[in-house]
């Protein structure tokens, strides 16, 4: 177990190297972010300082090294654009994006499982064609389509919800949260709505293929035959053995609306990270992209490993050293 | 009352209800099970013999239905047409059920204590304590050592023995009147099987429990059942006592079946009722004129082949092994210094159960494994290239797999899929490969047009000619047959094992066939070789070594064999 750890850790370590360097140069390689710091019409003089303030006048591999030395002490360096030190301002994005994703992937799950089984236990009822077809739509409209729809519905025609921002927020160890107070939540329903309306249709799917194919395997003709009850085969056998395949979009989902969920985040602008990385990349913003980038890396890496850990939990199979 | 029949089964029929039209899977079906009565319902796939004991638990799916008219009585009470929660109550209580593969039926994600829990907690409730002590007693009773340490197992850590005899203890939890068993020892080796028919026999025996048992295995079923049932196209064709029926068939299909079994014809005899054909396969290709032999009697030397299965490690997890945070993977010596020679011509039988090794030592001969040592050579010519990444560097061993479904690419034509290796390897023009596959198609039995078609379009035999055909085609002077029969019904078995006799003599093949059905081996072999445990424990002339076995382990799988009543003794 602890070999597996480090495992993971020696490998998010080489993944978020590689991701710093490939910023670095990519960066380096689409343009000079002092042509975007500071007006064309400021003199050559102010130009020069400002380029040696930011060290931008030192070959490559230097600012390289120098970035690498400080994120060794913990220090990412700070914003060309907002002057205030990267962590900070990623850490006070982060919060936001992080509830709006928990609740959209959650939430998907939660309606989208149970949605799922039930459309493969009675594939043939009327509620399972209803469900697919409304799965298949989640497929196909674009995200961003959804996400004025809903305003136009509930913002705009009927005033049930706000249309954008994140309403009250309640401070717990220094970080605020919106999912406490009742305006906060209102704030939170649609975007969560809207960005959980893809994952809704693949949990949905994903679930309701498993329960096809495990409804007909022996195990359930056993549990069966055995005089189990149907919810009983359902809630016991069935959820079981389906539940690999969902933990692993699960974490494959959450980690990339984490990174990614721009989109949404733009349309209900929601003060999330989404729209951070955005303005930084059009702003040329190197500090924020590179410890952006490695942050999800890291992110990614950690709920992989969850997700590992996850499957030992489910599956007894996988655990090493069980007794043969 | 203890006179009446237990269940009578009467005009049961159970179609299936296809787009393409109706399905008689069973068609008429009456027989009665009297109180702790053992019966054994014998048939082909396809026989409806399993949708027959379905039908009777009431476990048919759609688009299957048990058609109107039908009836099945237990203890006078009629089940056709009960609503499923009163058929829920009487499945695991009053009737269960045991499947054939343990791998499949029991779930793999949760203990067995949990799945004995929630089969009883479907007909009582129970507490947890009480639950526990029940599910122990239960693996006690079916002679699982351990029985209070086993409970918290999981089925993986369970042998597949183990495994059927948790699913006969889930059966048994609420003494059911009777039992239905679908062929649940056909997934098993021989001494398993025998140690679970003993069992059964005295389980059933001390319950009073009465017993379906569904098998395609005559020989098993005569061990067992005091009273056959004989089932082809969904229709009981002949049924009585086990020995007058299995002596004295009345019905022809019945002969037939009997006739088939290799254990009562002559060993090296065409068996009956397999039809062969009498085409002769193509000439060999020009492009290897007969190699001269220099050493007939010393033709295939398996020399000290060792062969271990290890997973390597990645960088990442190498250098945590080295800093002892992990620890390297236990491996498998699947093969440990076998040597073995063949002589041209003769066909040698590798026997042993699963986990023996022998389809590891039949890959490394046909050079699709590499060994970690020892050498194979044909001929005196290696099978396998030198160096670090050693390849196969002859075509004159040819393989013929199992399971002719997985064997088969099903994408391609079965003429493709013959043509492709003599193609690749110039034993044919391109020009000529049609004609050669017809005549291949031709030798195995198949009508030749059948080239166009795909694998699905086929039967299980069928296939397995198409594999053979496929092999042959690259006219090997070895061919190597892993379990070539295992999957097939008795009838089509005949006949594959016929067609093999014959190209053998015709192609003069040198064989190394392995399996772990005695009775094929004897009937097909002139050698045999024991394996157990990744080492040859004793080999010799097949007669030699079934009358007068030495090793311990020969004895034994000898003695598990199950032998039909009045089986001519060789």
């Amino acid at each position: 177990m602890l070999g597996h750890v480090a495992v993971r850790l020696a490998q998010a370590l080489v993944v978020m190297l590689v991701m710093s360097v490939l910023v670095f140069v990519g960066v380096y390689a689409i343009g000079n972010p002092i042509d975007v710091l500071i007006g064309p019409d400021v003199s050559q003089e102010l130009r020069l300082q400002t380029i040696a303030q930011y060290g931008l006048d030192r070959p490559l591999w230097e600012q390289y090294l120098t970035f690498l030395g400080r994120v060794l002490h913990g220090d990412f360096g700070r914003s060309f654009v907002f002057g205030m030190p990267v962590m900070d301002l990623i850490l006070s994005r982060l919060p936001a994006t992080l509830e709006l994703t928990l609740a959209a992937v959650c939430g998907a799950a939660l309606i989208g499982i149970p949605a799922g089984i039930y459309a493969g236990y009675r594939p043939d009822g009327f509620a399972s064609k209803l469900i697919m077809t409304v799965s298949i739509l989640g497929f196909s409209v674009p995200t961003f389509w959804i996400g004025l729809v809903l305003i136009m519905a509930f913002a705009v025609e009927l005033q049930w919800l706000p249309a954008g921002g994140r309403g009250e927020t309640v401070s717990i160890l220094g970080v605020e949260w919106s999912f406490l107070t009742l305006n906060g939540l209102s704030h939170l329903l649609l975007p969560a709505l809207n960005l959980a309306f893809f994952k809704l249709a693949l949990m949905t799917r994903l679930a309701r293929a498993g329960t096809r194919e495990t409804m007909l395997s022996d195990t359930v003709k056993f549990a069966r035959a055995a005089g189990l009850s149907e919810w009983t085969v359902l809630r016991r056998h069935v959820l079981r053995l389906i539940a690999i395949p969902l933990v692993t979009v699960f974490g494959l989902e959450f980690g990339s609306t984490l990174a990614f969920a721009v989109v949404t985040e733009t349309i209900f602008s929601w003060p999330g990270i989404g729209k951070l990385i955005i303005d930084s990349i059009q702003s040329l913003d190197r500090p924020v992209m590179v410890a952006y980038l490695m942050l999800v890396a890291f992110v990614f890496i950690t709920i992989n490993f969850l997700v590992d850990l996850a499957y030992v939990g489910l599956d007894p199979r996988l655990r090493k050293g069980a007794a043969r | 009352m203890s006179d009446a029949p237990l269940l009578e089964v009467a005009d049961l029929a159970t179609h299936f209800h296809a787009r393409a039209g109706v399905v008689k899977a069973v068609d008429g079906v009456s027989f009665t099970l009297k109180r702790g009565e053992v019966m054994g319902l014998v048939g082909e796939s396809g026989s409806g013999k399993s949708i027959t004991g379905f039908s009777i638990i009431g476990l048919i799916d759609p688009p299957g239905r048990v058609e109107p008219g039908s009836s099945v009585k237990l203890e006078g009470r009629e089940l056709v047409g009960l609503p499923p929660a009163d058929l829920r109550k009487i499945r695991g209580k009053q009737i269960s059920m045991v499947f054939q593969d343990p791998m499949m039926t029991l779930n793999p994600m949760l203990t067995i204590g949990t799945q004995i829990r929630l089969a009883l907690e479907a007909h009582e409730t129970v507490s947890g304590a009480e639950a526990r002590r029940r599910a122990v007693a239960a693996l006690a009773q079916v002679r699982i050592p351990d029985a209070e340490a086993k409970v918290d197992f999981y089925p993986h850590q369970f042998s597949g023995g183990m495994r059927q005899r948790v699913a006969i203890a889930i059966a048994l939890l609420h003494r059911p009147k009777l039992i239905i068993c679908d062929e649940p020892t056909t997934a098993l080796d021989v001494s398993v099987q025998a140690e679970i028919l003993s069992e059964m026999k005295e389980l059933v025996a001390e319950l009073g429990t009465a017993l379906i048992w569904i098998s395609h295995d005559l020989a098993v079923v005569a061990s067992l059942a005091d009273h056959v049932c004989v089932m082809r196209h969904g229709r009981i064709v002949e049924a009585g006592p086990t020995l007058s029926v299995l002596t004295h068939p009345q019905h022809p299909y019945t002969q037939a079946l009997l006739d088939a079994l290799p254990s009562r014809s002559e060993p090296g005899k065409l068996l009956a009722g397999g039809v062969g054909s009498d085409v002769a396969p193509p000439p060999r290709a020009a492009k290897q004129a007969a190699p001269a032999v220099t050493d007939a009697a010393h033709y295939v030397r398996i020399e000290h082949v060792a062969k271990r299965f290890a997973q390597t490690p990645g960088l990442f997890r190498k250098l945590a092994q080295k800093a002892g945070l992990s620890k390297a993977p236990a491996a498998v010596q699947a093969v440990d210094d076998v040597t073995l020679v063949l002589k041209r011509g003769e066909a040698l039988g590798l026997v042993g159960e699963s986990g023996s090794g022998k389809s590891t030592l039949g890959r490394v001969a046909a050079g699709i494994y590499a060994p970690d040592s020892g050498s194979v050579r044909i001929d005196g010519a290696p099978v396998m290239s030198a160096g670090e990444q050693p390849h196969k560097v002859t075509t004159r061993v040819q393989t013929i797999f199992q399971d002719p479904f997985a064997s088969l690419n099903p994408r391609m034509t079965v003429g493709d899929s013959i043509a492709e290796g003599p193609l690749a390897h110039g034993l044919v023009e391109r020009a000529q490969a049609k004609a050669y596959v017809r005549q291949w198609l031709a030798a195995v039995g198949l009508n030749p047009d059948f080239a166009d078609r795909y694998p699905h379009q086929f039967s299980g035999g069928q296939r397995q000619r198409v594999a053979i055909a496929r092999a042959l085609a690259m006219q090997p002077d070895v061919v190597v047959c892993d379990e070539p029969v295992a999957s097939l019904d008795v009838s089509i078995q005949a006949q594959i094992i016929n067609l093999l006799i014959r190209l053998r003599q015709e192609l003069d093949l040198t064989l190394i066939f392995i399996s772990h059905d005695l009775s094929v081996v004897r009937h097909l072999c002139d050698r045999v070789a024991i394996m157990y445990r990744g080492r040859i424990v004793e080999s010799g002339p097949a007669g030699e070594i079934y009358d007068h076995p030495q090793h311990d382990y020969t004895k034994r799988l000898l003695a598990a064999v199950p032998v039909l009543p009045g089986t001519a003794t060789t």
